[in-house]
């Protein structure tokens, strides 16, 4: 997508506005070519002596009447073109943001969000005065400066010719200086950006940078920055520091070469005193489009700079893609497998390889592993936060590529590791901020996350605001709040990743039994907490982006299944086939189950466990 | 400045000197109605002698009478004003002269000016920088970062922005009109009068311009600053947005804003779009007023043609800069509540500077928590009446229900915040009287949310980049901190590059680097909260070995939600709703059969995992 496409719907969309404001620009044009004309017959006459007070009121009314109007259609154009721009502003950036809202995990993983955030604001408005300022400019330039040269052309054809040989040079300045001003100006938004980037890490990081004595260091990489912005600017302004007076200077040369030759020519007769002095006006209304010129080139080189930057936003496409043709699943039963899946967030660092695995509707998959063994992406995979590398993922047999990403979301409920909490209130964070809360879906939600007590204990109850990504909140809260959220609508599926972990272990073991608690649901939970392992059907150990053990005996708790299947050897093994063995259940004394007889050789942390296989 | 201003002035008055004395001479004035003409040219000769009427009386100099003129053809009429001719060229040149110098002064002023504001603005954006890092905890926890941000981009570029253009151009317009004003008096003090009439006009109008687009500004502002926010917001929640579908709300909410700040754009719009034509027509009235008025003056011979025209030419600067002022205004403006904000940040005491009292001085022998209490908010309490001491050596373990304030005994004790009562002692000496930057390099601390910086993985461990540490003895810590295999699965290891939010590490291995940055920088005194929540429970007792060795002969602060976990610190605290509920060894605890030892029963009967 070129610049030029990205803007030109926007630009249709307004045509009626910007046809009206062009035809009140052209009338503020034309009488602002007339004036001149009034005034040379006021001062040939009264070089003539032909004046009369009467004759001069007249011309000096006229003028007056032609200012109330021209003051009309200026207001009539601002108001048209500027405000197409702000119309034109608006709408980008509202496209802007419902287009980010279609890209995936993927791109943001590799985005800035200062990046964005520059693009959003000071990437637009260079659009906006490129498209305001820069259609007036440009409209100024030609029909202003087009007629001021028709009328001296009128006047004198080869005085008109002399006073314009500065022309070509301005044009061409403004030509290669703005070229350069584009790629200078570029390099200042980025300096800008960088020193953005680093302002937002550091304050979000003040902690760390306090307690570990980190001031100097940041201070010195925000000196390094703020010096090359400050280099940036420099050679920034080296050309547009020289740009306006160069243009103040080329068409000045004009009103010197037309007093020295146009002198010339009235002092020999060849025009009349009146039209020398209108010259020299119509020159000065030449003066106005030729700066224009340079500023417009400024201006619509930034603007243009801009816009190749979004059109690379807006070319982009997210790599989740919605189905050509999608298929609905009427009835889900939330039966979830992995074939042979294997991710990648880079390209060079596998993060699975080869899974396999199955669970079925209404069951339970736990898994655990060490930190870095690829939990968080599978889970990710299920809800297509990201799409795999290889293999295939299916609910209910349907390819997940194949179901509307809405029905994906709306079928699995995904509760991320870190709780994130927008900063509207608790219940907007729980219900979502469209329609009014179910009452009934809040009260068990809250309750099946802990929260009751907790919300209790504030003065606003649910509507207690919770600051910026939860400020207000403890780590323990806003784990909870996340979870309530993550239970508000009930899902066939339900995945939660690491969803006790900021929690003590009483509230951990009430909020486990809640969500086990509903046996329709198909659970994949992934923690560091046994407890919220071991009422799962079937246990899942991860190491190192594979089931673990890596010789292909995939091991599932509790003890029972442990069946290799030596045809697909360590790569297409399936450990997790559903099985009906145990049944879900929090046991008050587990010492007695035979998982907890199963795992305790294992029980003691040795250090060693993901290296020793277990013998049972 | 002045001297550019001079020569802006001087452009039109030299075009009105050529065109008064030598191109279009009132032929009224004494002075210029006979033309001094050079009898030598064979030309002249050839006209006066078809003339002879002109020829002079006396021997005095050769001249003509003006309006003999008509009577010759072109090319002798150039001869006849050879002098004429001369002196238009010489004003041409004169022009030009002006134009270059016009064009070089320019240019040096606009680039002496940048480099001036451009380093006022470094010195300001670090100074700035480093106030608001030593600021304390709870000024942030007031300011979201979004706002932070802007101030040390946003606003600050509003005062680059005022001592770069705004500067420049206020006073070169300044100095601009008073020239103008006092040329056109200089030319024709009636004249200036009669046309001076509309000024105050203008300048009224100039005040309730910039008046009203101050607020329409203000308003512009602080819309743009909620499309920020909300768009900082959104990009860090997408993941959320899009597994809870809240696209349609987020974007409806987007939409809400982005018409709320259309709306105080087309504001703006509407007074710009009124006040340029008001200052055109104004500037049409006053050129009206010269061809009438003037032009009678001209017919009643009490000005000249030339005066009338320079007349015209200053008028059409005059109004420029009044007209630029009020544009102008806004930017100063917004840079002027700009510098407020910035002034109130840095009037706002820092916490981390040099204070008296300085160090403990010798080593940490003991902190005494003496009846505190805090709160983040007034009224609402999160810690009250905690008292407790610990000793050189000890591990004190922290536990407790969430909310119950754990983490904020120790946000204390680093002194994130201060408390409201009570005091804490190190060594007997009152903590808030200790110096804050030496007190904290004497403590290594890992978050709960384990945060590390973009850059390398090196960058973020070393505590201080100009004394590295061995490359063995930093790699045996890390390995000791259980980062052995993170670092083994990276390629280019203690280099590999982390972008913004530590990517592209999982949470559990940017919380071991993160417990890898405690261990090198081997501290007296360590505080844990929540080091291990990330990480799964046999890793966890890998590290908690490692950890082990590291608290040996160190005070140490323990926070934590696995019971197993605190069970072998010298005493625990139980911490319930901001109280210390029970305090003890874990065999006290246990036989006391209190909170802990519920709690322990249920870790046990949820399957926790025994050591």
């Amino acid at each position: 997508m070129t610049a030029f496409d990205l803007i030109r719907p926007y630009f249709r969309e307004n045509l009626s506005r910007i046809a009206t404001g062009l035809l009140f620009l052209l009338g503020v044009d034309a009488f602002q070519l007339f004036i001149p004309r009034i005034v040379k017959h006021a001062v040939d006459a009264l070089s003539a002596g032909t004046a009369t007070p009467h004759l001069l009121a007249r011309d000096g009314g006229i003028i007056v009447c032609f200012a109330v109007l021209i003051g009309v259609f200026r207001f009539g154009w601002r108001h048209c073109l500027i405000g197409t721009s702000r119309r034109v502003e608006r709408a980008i950036r509202s496209d802007l943001f419902s287009h980010l809202l279609t890209l995936d995990a993927r791109y943001f993983d590799t985005t800035r969000t200062g990046d964005l955030m520059s693009h959003a604001t000071s990437d637009i408005n260079n659009i906006r005065m490129a498209t305001g300022m820069g259609i007036v400019a440009v409209t100024d330039a030609v029909v202003l400066g087009g007629a001021a040269i028709g009328f001296m052309a009128w006047i004198h054809p080869g005085l008109t010719l002399m006073a314009l040989v500065p022309m070509p040079f301005i044009v061409l300045s403004a030509r290669v200086f703005g070229r350069r001003m584009h790629a200078r100006h570029k390099s200042v938004q980025e300096g800008l950006a960088a020193i953005t980037e680093h302002v937002r890490e550091a304050v979000d990081g003040i902690r760390v940078v306090k307690v570990f004595g980190r001031g100097k260091q940041v201070d010195d990489r925000l000196k390094d920055l703020s010096k090359d912005y400050v280099g940036r600017n420099l050679r920034l302004v080296r050309v547009t520091g020289s740009l306006m007076p160069l243009m103040i200077f080329l068409s000045g040369m004009g009103t010197a070469i037309v007093v020295g030759a146009g002198g010339r020519l009235v002092i020999t007769g060849g025009i009349s005193p009146g039209d020398f002095v209108a010259f020299i006006s119509y020159l000065g209304l030449l003066t106005w489009p030729m700066m224009a010129l340079g500023w417009m080139t400024n201006l619509v080189q930034r603007g243009k700079a801009s816009l190749d930057r979004l059109a690379v936003i807006f070319s982009e496409r997210p790599k989740v893609a919605e189905p050509r043709h999608p298929t609905p699943l009427p009835n889900p039963a939330g039966r979830l497998d992995m074939e042979k899946v294997s991710f990648s967030f880079n390209g060079s660092r596998q993060v699975l390889r080869h899974i396999s695995l199955a669970v079925e509707s209404g069951k339970s998959l736990g898994i655990v592993g060490p930190p870095g063994s690829g939990k968080t992406a599978l889970l990710s995979l299920l809800v297509r936060l990201y799409d795999p590398t290889g293999g295939t993922i299916r609910m209910d047999g349907v390819p997940l590529p194949d179901l509307p990403t809405a029905d994906v979301r709306r079928l699995v409920r995904f509760m991320p590791q870190e709780p994130w909490l927008f900063s509207g209130t608790i219940e907007e964070n729980i219900c979502g901020l469209g329609e009014g809360a179910d009452t009934g879906k809040l009260d068990r939600a809250v309750t099946a996350a802990c929260l009751a007590q907790t919300i209790e204990g504030f003065e606003d109850g649910l509507n207690t605001i919770v600051g910026e990504k939860g400020v207000m909140l403890s780590g323990g809260q806003k784990q909870r709040v996340a979870l309530a959220r993550t239970l508000y609508d009930s899902s066939p599926v339900l995945i939660l990743d690491d969803p006790v972990s900021q929690v003590d272990t009483r509230t951990a073991h009430h909020i486990i039994e809640a969500v086990f608690a509903d046996a329709r649901r198909t659970l994949v939970v992934a923690s560091h907490r046994f407890a919220a392992i071991v009422p799962c059907d079937e246990i899942l150990v991860m190491e190192e982006g594979l089931p673990r053990p890596p010789a292909g005996s995939g091991r599932i708790l509790p003890g029972n299944l442990a069946t290799p299947e030596p045809g697909h050897g360590n790569r297409g093994g399936r450990p997790c086939v559903g099985a009906d063995t145990s049944k879900r259940q929090i046991s008050p004394s587990p010492r007695t189950t035979g998982w907890q007889a199963a795992c305790s050789p294992l029980s003691p942390p040795t250090g060693n466990f993901w290296r020793r296989p277990c013998s049972w | 400045m002045i001297v550019l201003t001079g020569l802006d002035l001087s452009i039109p008055w030299i075009t009105k000197e050529a065109l008064d004395r030598y191109i279009v001479p009132d032929p009224a004035r004494p002075e210029t109605r006979m033309i001094a003409v050079d009898a030598s040219d064979p030309a002249v000769n050839r006209f006066l002698f078809a003339h002879p009427e002109l020829r002079p009386k006396d021997d005095g100099p050769l001249a003509i009478p003006r309006a003999a003129l008509d009577k010759a053809d072109p090319e002798t009429r150039l001869r006849l004003r050879a002098a004429d001719m001369d002196g238009a060229v010489k004003a041409a040149l004169l022009l030009l002269g002006a134009l270059f110098f016009n064009f070089l002064f320019g240019f040096c002023q606009t680039f002496v000016l940048e480099i001036m504001g451009q380093r006022i603005i470094h010195d300001l954006r670090l100074t700035l920088f480093t106030h608001i890092r030593k600021l304390p905890v709870s000024w942030y926890h007031r300011n979201p970062t979004g706002r932070v941000v802007t101030r040390l981009t946003g606003d600050v570029e509003n005062l680059r922005e005022m001592f770069t253009s705004v500067i420049t151009f206020v006073f070169k317009d300044i100095f601009l009109l008073v020239g103008i004003l006092a040329m056109l008096i200089i030319l024709d003090y009636r004249l200036a009068a009669v046309t001076l009439i509309v000024i105050p006009v203008a300048v009224a109008a100039a005040i309730g311009f910039a008046r009203r687009s101050r607020s329409a500004f203000r308003d512009l502002r602080v819309r743009i600053a909620e499309i920020n926010a909300h768009l900082a917001e959104t990009i860090g929640g997408m993941s959320v947005i899009r597994l809870f579908a809240r696209e349609k709300e987020t974007d409806t909410a987007f939409r809400r804003l982005s018409d709320r700040h259309y709306d105080a754009g087309m504001a703006q719009v509407r007074i710009f779009a009124l006040f340029m034509p008001v200052i055109e027509v104004l500037n049409a009235t006053a050129l009206g007023l010269i061809i009438f008025y003037g032009g009678y003056r001209v017919l009643g011979g009490f000005a000249s043609l030339g005066v009338l025209v320079a007349y015209i030419s200053y008028l059409r600067m005059f109004f420029r800069p009044i007209r630029d002022i009020a544009e102008k205004y806004n930017i100063l403006q917004n840079a002027f509540s700009s510098a407020e904000r910035l002034v109130l940040i840095l009037d706002t005491p820092v916490a981390d500077d040099e204070q008296p009292g300085g160090d403990p001085g010798a080593p940490i022998d003991t902190i005494a928590f003496d009846d505190l209490s805090f709160g983040y908010t007034d009224g609402e309490p999160v810690l009250s009446n905690v008292s407790f001491a610990a000793k050189k050596g000890e591990t004190i373990a922290i536990v407790g229900p969430t909310g119950a304030g754990k983490t904020s005994i120790v946000s204390l004790l680093v002194r994130f915040w201060d408390p409201q009562g009570g005091t804490i002692r190190v060594n007997g000496h009152p903590l808030a009287e200790l110096d804050p930057q030496r007190w904290r390099s004497r403590i290594a601390m890992v978050m709960q949310d384990p945060f590390l910086f973009a850059g390398t993985i090196r960058e973020n461990i070393l505590p201080d980049p100009d004394r590295p540490p061995a490359p063995e003895a930093l790699d045996a810590a890390l390995r000791l901190a259980g980062c052995g295999f993170v670092l083994d699965r990276l390629d280019q290891g203690l280099d590999t590059l982390l972008t913004e939010g530590g990517r592209p590490l999982s949470s559990g291995e940017r919380q071991l680097l993160s417990i890898a940055r405690a261990f090198v920088k081997n501290p007296e005194l360590l505080i844990l909260d929540e080091a291990t929540s990330y990480v799964d429970s046999v890793s966890e007792s890998e590290i908690q070995a490692a950890l082990s060795r590291l608290m040996e002969n160190r005070t140490t602060f323990l926070i934590a939600h696995r019971l197993s976990t605190a069970r072998h610190a010298h005493r625990i605290m139980v911490v319930k709703k901001g109280r210390i509920a029970e305090s003890g060894s874990h065999d006290e605890l246990m036989d006391k059969k209190g909170l802990y030892f519920r709690m322990q029963q249920l870790e046990n009967s949820t399957g926790h995992v025994p050591s």
